[in-house]
């Protein structure tokens, strides 16, 4: 008896589940609609860089006035060349030539004389660096000489070899571009996150507006259909994660924008079943903002402390992405259930959680997310027959079914 | 046979069921009349398992009904529920397969309720771009599509038209010839009495009477009868001992009596010639009104 009956639970999730992904898949529009506005807005995240040319190097006109201006040309030149900046110079007559042309915008900075910068406002801070340090090295290169410095002296003084780096940890080549790649994953999990969970509330009023769910209660437990809802909308949500992330990262590869790492489907997996279990949690307690209210406008006010929740877990997650995954921040959010699924595929990705951390992190998560579960099922028990006025937590765990669960199974 | 034993059920201090217990024959036309907030719907609930009773339960031939057995019930709740983006034909597949019908067995008796309660040509339009009454039509058929063996509806036919009424009336009076025991509830209660076989009448949670309509009237009624005196006013009826007049007019009275009728025939025919004198038999109204008001 009782393997028929787990038979007809599995059933009736199956069942309820398939339900949600036909009806959101294949008969709703809006499903294509905001796949296709998602992927339009990562392939513009992608191809944005490229059209405003931030790759290109900075190009820089500068005009020399007077010949002791000259030296102070060929070492900028040198300078910029140094750090990926074009600079082109340019002999220019007089200083009142060099303001007016200043002034129109032909030149970037005009050096008059060796002894003076002339710039329309503000120097470009980068550009400013550059004739700093070439006039610098200039001076310095005359005083040697007037000092009678021999040339490989000066040479030796004023361009002295790169100091050589060593790392006290290996550097791993790929930790950068899969740290991107998660980081980015995050971010759109977040969007598939707040997305999914608020359309698992709308589906539990709709099922409660219409009171179709009178008639799904005759057939199946509600549980089951919590379950079924929950893990139907968790599929079509995976479904599209799937399609956005294959098109986003084949998109972004052919393009150049990123290479790819050859153990990436490692960083893949972790982002998937962070997801996943992001999404249990978060989606069971919006099944319960849905089903203490009677009519979608109420349901703005009971979902409103998760969407904070949600909120400020992304902006921790953003923060730290940031100002580098290993702060204290980062690892105390480690261990935060709503925190965690947003942080930890970036800080695995990026070598940056120690093994424990991951294992400690998984176990809290996987811990909260049963309890998360059991205790929404069963306020979603309580409530989802009361219609009217918003049911009170506190009344909805009390007029949860007294009996245990194989009592009337 | 549909047992309900001693149901029970309170909601915070309001008590919504009180020990109601009645039972259902198979194949038997059962309507479950009472006046509004007397716990009908509370009782259909319990029956299909939609709501826990404190105390009581329900039986199906013999046996205390589980979830596996209470998914082969039909129900439809007097607020009606689908979904209404949702095909009228998906619709009905689903709640059949829901019910435990195979994908096959869905398809066959969906096309058939649709065409049975002529909704076919919308088979393919969503819900909400049906009339409320073709809704209706198809609400009744997410009651019936997976074959039930007990059939439980709460006010089926309030807002049919009475072409409507008449298609539904024929459609339960073929469940219940098929075996399935039949229980609805309604305000109609000229329609009750015309449909079905016996009823339960319940109020403030009680139940008041049961059993088959003719016995009701047999034992619960008070007699009543209907006198014609001709040529004479009816001020003869007036005074009579144990004798309440119930209507007057034109020299015809209609009066309850409590104790022997002949005692009015007497006196009737002391004020003139008797030209009619007949029992009347109360209406499943008359009763109702009584056993709510006892």
């Amino acid at each position: 008896m009782s393997r028929s009956r787990s038979d007809s639970t599995l059933d009736g999730i199956r069942l309820t589940a398939r339900r949600e992904w036909v009806e959101r898949t294949r008969r709703d529009k809006s499903f294509l609609i905001s796949t296709l506005v998602t992927l339009g807005i990562l392939c513009a995240i992608i191809f944005l860089p490229k059209l405003f040319g931030s790759d290109e190097p900075k190009k820089f006109d500068v005009g020399l006035v007077g010949s002791a201006s000259q030296p102070l040309g060929q070492a900028l030149t040198a300078q910029g060349q140094a750090v990926d900046v074009r600079i082109t110079t340019r002999q220019v007559a007089s200083a009142a030539e060099a303001e007016t042309a200043v002034r129109d915008g032909d030149l970037d900075l005009a050096v008059v004389d060796g002894r003076e910068l002339v710039a329309k406002d503000e120097v470009d801070e980068q550009l400013n660096l550059l004739v700093q340090a070439a006039s610098r090295a200039v001076r310095a290169q005359q005083t040697l000489q007037g000092a009678g410095v021999g040339p490989g002296e000066i040479q030796a003084a004023l361009a002295p070899p790169p100091l050589p780096v060593r790392s006290l940890e290996p550097v791993d080549e790929d930790a950068r571009s899969k740290r991107t790649i998660a980081t980015v994953a995050v971010f759109i999990l977040y969007g598939q996150l707040i997305g999914y969970c608020f359309t698992v509330a709308m589906g539990v009023v709709e099922e409660k507006s219409t009171r179709v769910v009178e008639v799904l209660l005759a057939a199946v437990r509600p549980v089951q259909l919590l379950a079924g809802k929950v893990v139907g909308i968790g599929l079509v949500g995976l479904f599209q994660l799937a399609i956005i992330g294959a098109v986003g990262l084949t998109v972004a590869t052919a393009s150049g924008a990123i290479t790819l790492p050859p153990d990436i489907a490692g960083t893949i997996g972790w982002v998937l079943l962070w997801f996943l279990l992001g999404y249990a949690f978060y989606s069971s307690m919006f099944a319960v903002a849905g089903a203490i209210v009677s009519r979608q406008e109420e349901l703005q006010n009971t979902a409103t402390p998760l969407n904070l929740l949600m909120i400020a877990s992304f902006f921790v997650a953003f923060s730290t992405s940031i100002s580098g995954t290993d702060s204290t921040l980062a690892k105390v959010s480690t261990f935060l259930p709503p925190v965690a699924p947003l942080i930890m595929p970036t800080r695995i990705a990026g070598g940056d959680a120690a093994p424990w951390e991951i294992v400690v992190s998984l176990a809290i998560m996987v811990v909260s997310t049963v309890a998360v579960v059991l205790l929404a099922a069963r306020l979603y028990e309580g409530a989802i027959l009361r219609t009217g006025a918003r049911v009170k937590l506190g009344d909805a765990w009390r007029s949860a079914r007294r009996q245990p669960a194989t009592g009337r199974a | 046979m549909l047992e309900l034993l001693g149901l029970s059920r309170r909601y915070g201090d309001v008590v919504a069921l009180d020990e109601l217990s009645f039972t259902v024959r198979e194949g038997q036309m059962f309507g479950f009349v009472g006046p509004n907030g007397a716990g009908k719907t509370t009782t259909m609930r319990i029956v299909l398992g939609v709501l826990e009773p404190d105390r009581g339960e329900v039986r199906w031939r013999g046996r205390p009904v589980d979830a596996d057995t209470r998914r082969r019930f039909g129900y439809m709740p007097e607020e009606r529920g689908l979904y209404p983006k949702m095909r009228v034909r998906d619709q009905l597949e689903y709640f059949a397969r829901l019910h435990g019908l195979s994908a096959a067995d869905a398809g066959t008796s969906a096309a058939h309720w649709i065409g049975r309660l002529g909704v076919a040509e919308r088979a393919n339009d969503r819900v909400e771009a049906l009339s409320l009454g073709n809704q209706q039509r198809v609400q009744l058929a997410a009651a019936l599509v997976h074959n039930p063996e007990v059939l439980v509806l709460d006010e089926p036919f309030s807002g049919l038209d009475p072409v409507g009424v008449d298609v539904l009336a024929d459609v339960l009076a073929g469940r219940a010839a098929d075996g399935i025991p039949v229980i609805f509830s309604s305000h109609q209660l000229d329609l009750v009495e015309r449909l079905c076989e016996a009823v339960a009448i319940i109020n403030k949670g009680r139940l008041v009477a049961a059993g088959p309509v003719e016995e009701l009237r047999a034992t619960g009624g008070e007699r009543r009868y209907q006198v014609e005196v001709a040529d004479a006013a009816t001020d003869w009826v007036s005074g009579l001992e144990g004798v309440t007049v119930l209507e007057k007019h034109d020299g015809r009275v209609v009066v309850a009596v409590d104790g022997d009728e002949q005692r009015v025939l007497d006196a009737a025919r002391a004020a003139g010639r008797v030209t009619l004198f007949s029992a009347v038999q109360p209406t499943l109204t008359d009763l109702f009104r009584q056993a709510v008001q006892a």
